[in-house]
């Protein structure tokens, strides 16, 4: 449904987007995921039609829209100060785009309030309403022109913590039930993994990764990923043999069997393994905890490992200073 | 989709035309006209030299004018000095009742047409004025004991009357910025209080007092129809010689564009020189302290009862004038006492011919009503699209031309616009466009600054926001910031349509037969000592510019309100009426090129405080 080819774009001597491809299926959504700073509005921006790159395309349902301005190309955005008109009312705001439209505007005004809660807030005025009732005007004034893509540019990060994962799980629910084709803009890691089919992740206006959330959250491709969603456990090592998907991996002097991941015999790479993949009680490493923070149902504990540091949850009750036994029950070699 | 896409480069061509349309219009009517005078100034038998120049400096009149032109500025500044700092000091420290509204008052001298002030002096101060006549009556005096009529000091005194409630907000502002803790320091470590006023709250003010100071010696330099009326022939600024060799008896084109290239070269070094200062001034402002204030009226001070000395005389300079004005509107004098009548007012809106005015008084108000109607409207195009033009390319070249208007007085733009509407292609408007023409290049830039920091303040999410929901870019103008700039821009046309209304100097330069505004009617009613019909026309002027100025006010404090989160431009709330976009000078060209009369603004203070800050802002 939405695609982009090779997109760059500068501003003066920086570079947002470097030869930037993705693709979006129909009725799927995407988030993009990255630190601030990293390209990802941008990107948001050009496919609206906001911004012009200054290379690469831009396609709509397989037609090149690279220089079609943004009334043409028939995309939703949801902006991230929700850009409610504060002079027009809740239901002039939502009937704004179907005015470019034929058809019943009352009716339609209606329908999208009935579908994100707000029926009977025709009248009031953006100011008049609370952040997440705003947030709600914005995805209807978004979807009334029924657009063919939705773009949301972090459209829940104005929002307290706890309303946040409200209005998180409610969108999910809303954009599957529309069969909505959608591309996310978030730097919340919870939001990405939570609401998207798949997740790209940026980092200096280049796409490092994108996959499902749990292949994700598994199998990260580079370091950056790895550390980006969630914590991890990565310890510098070399690859010293290879067996199909399998690889053993040399750190401080111990060999770890890894999954080989892109790596051949003899890459330098790091270790990767994620907090929860570690079996306290088990195998035949020792560590040495440093500290233990209580979690309420389990313990984090840092501890070390030949001088490596280790990150970990357990339900032992252990304190700073105790050795214990450890295995990794999973790893992945990731290049360095 | 809807419709065949345009390609992006069709509205890149619609941006470049939306940049070009400004550029023609100031091209035609402003950098041609212009170029004219230069011309005309430096060119002889085609050739550039500076001839002219010199033969007019060698001049002992022009000489006259130009000595005369800096004493008069420098005499003003430091009157508008001895009258503005106790009115600042005054409001700074004391709490009264009425205090606000007080405040608010100083901008009230301001934005009068400054023709009405001179009306008001001449009744108020003449020979036979109501300070004689009272003087005379109390004291039992057979002559007039004040004359200043027709001398340095009548032109002098007028401009303290515009300028000393510039300097009050002037040092109003930095005082109630200034950190008071140096002071109690100061006090703490035995100084006493006139001490610590001397040797630390006085060099803190310091900065603000110059920065008046300098402002107030631009502003008088470019005065014209206070020293035209009350100075005469004898008492003429530069400006004034531009007017006297364009338009006199001894009329001399040549002679008159050498003396506005005089005055233009003058007017571009003040400039420089304020810029330049206001820029080191403004360096050591930016406190936030509030100065503490004391009650004024309390038993056990009797010592403030001294400013009573300072206050009463200060009501008599400010409020005679205006008064006496209104007063004789609406009386018919006769030997032995004076009736009330609305004869004057009748006799404004009287259709029939009077050979002093050259036209009918009916008739002069209409054409002001035109006039300003047209400049109004023509400025607000004119302001929006400069300003559309100045959002999207930020270039401080292009600002400079698109604001340039700004740094050319009054007089000399009437020169120019004269001179070209004698050839094609304005020859073919008729005379009245030129006043149009002329109030639009003189408004417009007021209009900008009023308009673009609402725009600035204005999330840009909210066009881009119109334009993915189907807007195009001239709809999503329309629907969504037009109607959000609205109260600015209503307040910009009411106060662009003020000025116009109360402008005289390019009138005075344009004006021709049966073309007769408001302001120019009073001068000659002044010249025929027709002092009733004069009154009731100044009175309607006064309250007409005093309610577009009400309404600029209360709009603009309104919309900076309603978008104050967005908007770090937002000057305090009891700051608001004067800092709001800063209404320029008296709704005459008595200042051209003339800065706000605010004080330095607390967040804004580095632009705020220079004439031309705007080109730098």
């Amino acid at each position: 449904m939405l695609e982009v080819r090779g997109l760059t774009k500068r501003f003066g001597s920086i570079v947002a987007v470097e030869d930037f491809s993705l693709a979006v299926a129909a009725g799927e959504i995407l988030a993009l995921l990255g630190p601030s700073g990293c390209g990802k509005t941008t990107v948001l921006r050009i496919v609206a039609g906001l911004e012009r790159p200054d290379s690469g395309r831009v396609l709509l349902a397989g037609q090149d829209a690279t220089d079609w301005p943004p009334e043409r190309r028939g995309v939703g955005l949801v902006f991230q100060s929700y850009a409610l008109f504060p002079h027009l009312s809740v239901a002039a705001n939502v009937a704004y785009g179907l005015r470019f439209k034929g058809g019943d505007r009352k009716g339609r005004v209606g329908e999208l309030l009935a579908l994100v809660g707000l029926s009977g807030f025709e009248r009031r005025k953006p100011h008049q309403l609370s952040a997440g009732q705003q947030q709600r005007v914005a995805l209807a004034r978004a979807l009334a022109p029924e657009p063919r893509v939705l773009l949301l540019d972090e459209p829940l990060s104005a929002l307290d913590a706890a309303l946040r994962k409200d209005l998180r799980a409610e969108l999910r629910g809303l954009l599957g039930k529309l069969g909505m084709t959608a591309l996310y803009v978030t730097h919340d890691q919870g939001e990405a993994l939570a609401l998207a089919d798949r997740v790209a992740v940026m980092r200096e206006g280049r796409i490092e990764q994108v996959a499902p959330p749990a292949d994700l959250y598994a199998r990260p491709r580079t370091p950056f990923v790895a550390q980006f969603l969630g914590r991890a456990n990565l310890w510098p090592g070399r690859v010293v043999s290879v067996d199909g998907d399998r690889a053993i991996v040399e750190v401080a002097g111990e060999r770890i069997a890894a999954e080989r991941g892109e790596c051949r015999d003899g890459d330098e790479v790091f270790l990767f393994f994620r907090p929860e993949w570690v079996e306290v009680g088990e195998g035949t490493f020792t560590a040495e905890v440093e500290s233990a923070e209580y979690l309420g149902d389990r313990w984090e504990l840092r501890a070390r490992f030949h001088g490596l540091p280790l990150v970990l949850v357990t339900a032992h009750n252990l304190r700073p200073g105790n050795t214990f036994p450890f295995a990794v029950s999973s790893a992945l070699a990731i290049r360095r | 989709m809807a419709g065949p896409p345009r390609r992006l480069t069709g509205r890149r061509a619609a941006g470049a035309a939306l940049a070009l349309l400004p550029l023609l219009f100031l091209g035609v009517a402003f950098f041609w006209p212009l170029w004219d005078v230069l011309r005309l100034g430096l060119q002889v038998d085609g050739r550039w030299t500076g001839e002219r120049l010199q033969a007019a400096l060698s001049d002992p009149y022009v000489r006259r004018l130009i000595l005369f032109t800096l004493e008069q500025a420098a005499l003003s500044a430091l009157l508008s000095l001895l009258l503005g700092f106790p009115l600042g000091w005054f409001l700074t420290r004391y709490r009264f009742p009425g205090r606000g509204l007080l405040r608010a008052f100083t901008i009230v001298p301001f934005v009068l047409p400054s023709i009405t002030v001179a009306l008001g002096f001449v009744l108020f101060f003449g020979r036979s004025g109501y300070l004689n006549r009272f003087l005379m009556a109390v004291l039992g005096l057979g002559e007039p004991p004040i004359q200043v009529l027709y001398t340095l000091w009548a032109v002098v005194l007028a401009h303290a009357f515009y300028n000393a409630p510039v300097v009050a907000r002037f040092v109003n502002a930095a005082w109630e910025r200034a950190d008071p803790t140096p002071v109690e320091a100061a006090r703490t470590l035995g100084a006493r209080p006139l001490r610590a006023f001397f040797t630390v709250t006085l060099p803190l003010l310091l900065p603000a007092v110059l920065s008046a100071l300098a402002l107030v010696f631009v502003l008088c330099t470019l005065s014209f129809s206070i020293p035209l009326a009350l100075g005469g022939a004898r008492y003429a600024t530069v400006e004034v010689g531009v007017y006297l060799y364009a338009r006199g008896v001894v009329a001399s084109f040549p002679r008159a564009a050498a003396l506005a290239i005089l005055t233009l070269g003058l007017s571009l070094v003040l400039t420089y020189l304020h810029l330049w200062g206001g820029g080191t001034f403004s360096a050591r402002q930016g406190g936030v302290g509030l100065a503490p204030t004391v009650p004024l009226f309390t038993r056990s001070r009797p010592s403030r009862a001294l400013w009573l000395l300072y206050l009463l005389p200060a009501a008599v300079v400010f409020l005679g004038p205006i008064a006496a004005v209104i007063a004789d509107s609406f009386l018919h004098p006769a030997p032995g006492g004076a009736s009330p009548t609305l004869h004057w007012y009748r006799m404004i809106l009287s259709p029939a011919w009077n050979p002093f005015i050259e036209s009918s008084p009916l008739a002069a108000v209409r054409t002001s009503l035109v006039v300003g109607g047209g400049a109004t409207a023509l400025s607000l195009v004119l302001g929006l699209s400069v300003s559309a033009v100045l959002r999207r390319v930020r270039s401080r070249v292009l600002e400079t031309v698109l604001m340039a208007p700004l740094a050319v007085s009054s007089v000399v733009l009437g020169l120019a616009l004269l001179l070209a509407f004698r050839r094609p292609p304005l020859s073919a408007l008729g005379g009245g466009w030129a006043i149009v023409l002329a109030h639009t290049l003189i408004v417009y830039p007021f209009v900008v600054r009023a308009i673009r920091p609402l725009w600035d303040a204005l999330d840009p999410a909210l066009p881009e926001a119109a334009r993915a929901l189907g807007a195009s870019p001239f709809i999503a103008f329309r629907t969504v910031t037009l109607p959000l700039l609205g109260g600015g821009v209503l307040a910009a046309g009411a106060f662009a349509f003020a000025l116009s209304l109360g402008e005289m100097t390019a009138v005075a330069m344009l004006s021709g037969p049966g073309v007769m505004t408001m302001p120019m009617a009073i001068y000659h009613f002044l010249g025929s000592r027709d002092f009733g019909a004069a009154s009731a026309m100044a009175t309607v002027l006064m309250g007409t510019t005093a309610l577009a100025a009400w309404a600029w006010d209360r709009a603009g404090s309104r919309w900076l309100k309603r978008d104050g989160a967005s908007a770090d431009s937002r000057p305090p709330a009891e700051n608001a009426p004067l800092s709001f976009a800063s209404p320029p000078g008296g709704g005459e060209g008595r200042v051209r090129g003339n800065p706000p009369p605010s004080g330095p603004k607390p967040s804004t203070s580095r632009s705020a405080a220079r004439p031309f800050g705007r080109f730098h802002a």
